[in-house]
């Protein structure tokens, strides 16, 4: 009965110290959530995502933290896998704010991020959107940060010069997740406003395809001029190399979730993807803050980083600024003053030199296009004022 | 350029790994009864082991391939000892549940080991072969003839060697192969080696005209699923037609139908085939 009690004792006092040093732990700790896919067929680009994450927290910590209203903070991040999925993706937001506190919460894709918009307000927690759909500021949630570029700018620049290029018949292979299908039905607007027909819709799952052979030979069934592709982009640089194979010698407008430089790996050469437009790869950004941002990230994680570590690297620095303009880590403090955080936010931790926030929450970041012309990856200036 | 020939050739790559895998599982399935849920994991293990003997120990493509199955086969016979041997007098469910859990746990482990990224795995067979506009890469021809002898290759051991008609006789009959002293044991293990020696050369076939990453395995093993359902659970010539009749109906149903619902075409396939044939194609008796 006494070692019983003693137990109970000795039980009790050690759940008070664990009670008392979270508590301690809380008090100086920001805690930033993260929900994207670790596992899975995405979990590559939700690793990415995170690499540029917590390489901007450690960055922060190492500095000795971030002063927030006269203490000093740690900044903590929580990362939950969703495995793509919105609904784990709201299952995972509900855990964040209830257990770990957070006021900010970092999601990677559209599905989840509309799914978190339905509460974000009510629960008084910041979406940090990973997305270039338009919507996802469009309809004007308070609470919500969109970190890319919108993709419409890509859309008009991309359909002007792959039509000038090679010619008037496009035909869709594009992926079936809802950002690809938001994505190819602006850019079916656009081609047929610029005087384009649509030769072939095949849309085809770029995650759960075994073999692209038949759904990339029944577009070019129809012999189109142009060929839209686009998911991640290793399965892009697969559908790009095989229809090299059946004969394919037109262009590609290549959607912005895929980067050409990390397709031209799998498709064989950058040569495969000859005739290809798409965005900018960060790689071969010539500014000084961005090519200081690679060198750090290629000493951390001895890879070439891609635009998905980079954007959440400059968000979440730009977020942590925002909390201490504002003295506190509450959601709408920080949301109204990220865009005097980006401003005043050291260059070195902004590879893309975002300095304005637009009214309804976007990062403006100049649009850009890089084509691949005999063999080569180039820039090109980008002409958004077309018609 | 022929069409339809072009269309049939790309059935016939589908089907042939399709087979190949389900082959595996089909084994398994008629003598130990147990629907292997890991058997997609094994093949991924097979595509990661023959990425590691080809590009982090230099060495040929067909030497990785062996290794690769070396290596798998031992995997399978590991999970045979260390999980479904133990666990041969519980109920079925149990067989299951720990198929999925070696399924997670393999999953997690590659991950941890090599990361998420997807990898590309290029084979000495890079050409594309032309005749007369009919496009076939070599890496798909050679896909289609290594299926060929892989499947000629088990026939001939099942029939021909006492070691195979041990596997035979123990799927034909559990009782008679005790009685005439048959062990069960070696057997099991012999098993599951073959099933993941072939899982393991399916993926490194297939693996240089596709991608190779952790949760790659998802993407055959639903579908051999349907194919040893729609063959006959456990039927070797059941694992070879359904894999065919997948990958044409993937190809042509793709190509001529629509290309959104490839797989739905397959499935509904399922139901007719089922409602006619509960048993499958070629089972003399349900299970």
């Amino acid at each position: 009965m006494k070692t019983l009690k003693a137990l109970t004792r000795a039980f009790a006092l050690a759940a008070l110290g664990a009670g008392f040093s979270a508590g301690a732990l809380a008090e100086d700790t920001v805690n930033i959530g993260f929900s994207g896919p670790l596992s899975g067929g995405a979990a590559v680009y939700g690793e990415n995502v995170l690499s540029g994450l917590e390489m901007a927290v450690d960055e922060i910590n190492e500095d000795g933290g971030v002063k927030i209203d006269g203490e000093t903070h740690k900044v903590n991040l929580e990362a939950l896998d969703d495995m793509y999925s919105p609904s784990e993706t709201a299952t995972n937001a509900k855990r964040l704010t209830q257990e770990s506190d957070v006021s900010a919460i970092f999601v990677p894709h559209t599905g989840g991020i509309f799914a978190l918009q339905d509460f974000n307000v009510k629960d008084n927690f910041l979406i940090m959107a990973y997305t270039s759909t338009p919507t996802v500021t469009e309809q004007g949630n308070p609470l919500t940060v969109r970190i890319p570029p919108t993709f419409d700018g890509y859309v008009k620049v991309f359909t002007d010069y792959a039509m000038k290029k090679h010619g008037k018949k496009l035909g869709m292979a594009g992926a079936t997740h809802e950002y690809a299908k938001i994505w190819a039905k602006m850019l079916e607007k656009e081609w047929k406003a610029q005087g384009g027909e649509v030769v072939a819709k095949n849309p085809m799952s770029y995650n759960k395809s075994a073999d692209f052979y038949t759904g990339v030979s029944r577009t070019l069934a129809a012999s189109p001029d142009v060929l839209f592709v686009g998911g991640a982009s290793e399965p892009t640089g697969l559908v790009v190399q095989q229809a090299n194979q059946l004969g394919f010698k037109g262009g590609y407008i290549v959607m912005d979730q895929a980067k050409l430089d990390e397709m031209a790996d799998v498709a064989g050469g950058i040569e495969a993807l000859n005739g290809a437009v798409g965005v900018t790869p960060l790689s071969i950004y010539e500014s000084d803050s961005a090519k200081a941002f690679i060198e750090r990230y290629q000493e951390r994680y001895d890879k070439m980083p891609g635009s998905e570590a980079a954007y959440n690297y400059l968000a979440l620095h730009g977020l942590v600024k925002a909390m201490q303009i504002a003295g506190t880590t509450d959601a709408e403090a920080a949301r109204e003053h990220i865009g005097q955080a980006m401003v005043e936010l050291d260059k070195r931790f902004n590879p893309y030199d975002v300095t304005e926030v637009t009214e309804n929450g976007g990062f403006v970041t100049e649009t850009t296009m890089a084509v691949v012309e005999d063999g080569e990856l180039v820039q090109k200036e980008v002409n958004l004022e077309l018609d | 350029m022929n069409i339809l020939l072009q269309n049939l050739i790309n059935g016939l790559t589908l089907g042939s790994i399709y087979s190949l895998v389900a082959l595996g599982l089909t084994l398994v399935y008629g003598i130990l009864h147990i629907p292997n849920f890991a058997h997609g994991a094994l093949y991924m293990v097979g595509a990661f082991m023959t990425y590691f003997f080809m590009v982090d120990l230099g060495a040929h493509y067909w030497i990785a391939m062996l290794g690769s199955g070396a290596v798998v086969a031992a995997l399978g016979v590991l999970c045979e000892r260390l999980v479904f041997h133990p666990l041969r007098h519980s109920p079925p469910i149990h067989d299951k549940i720990a198929a999925i859990g070696i399924l997670l746990f393999l999953e997690a482990l590659v991950q941890m080991l090599w990361g998420a990224d997807f990898r590309r795995m290029s084979s000495p067979f890079t050409g594309v072969m032309n005749i007369q506009g009919l496009i076939i890469p070599e890496q798909r021809a050679l896909i289609i003839a290594g299926a060929a002898v892989l499947v000629v290759g088990l026939q001939l051991f099942l029939r021909r060697t006492m070691t195979g008609s041990t596997i035979l006789a123990m799927a034909q009959n559990r009782e008679g192969a005790f009685l005439v002293g048959i062990d069960a044991n070696r057997v099991a293990m012999m098993t599951f080696a073959i099933s993941g020696m072939l899982a393991a050369f399916a993926a490194t076939l297939y693996a240089p005209i596709n991608l190779v990453y952790p949760a790659m395995g998802h993407l055959v093993i639903m579908k051999a699923f349907v194919i040893i359902i729609i063959g006959g659970m456990g039927s070797i010539p059941g694992a070879v037609i359904g894999g065919m009749i997948i990958g044409f109906t993937e190809a042509l149903g793709g190509f001529y139908l629509s290309n959104d619902y490839k797989d739905v075409i397959a499935f509904a396939l399922l139901v007719v085939i089922l409602s006619i044939r509960p048993q499958g194609l070629f089972t003399k008796g349900a299970h």
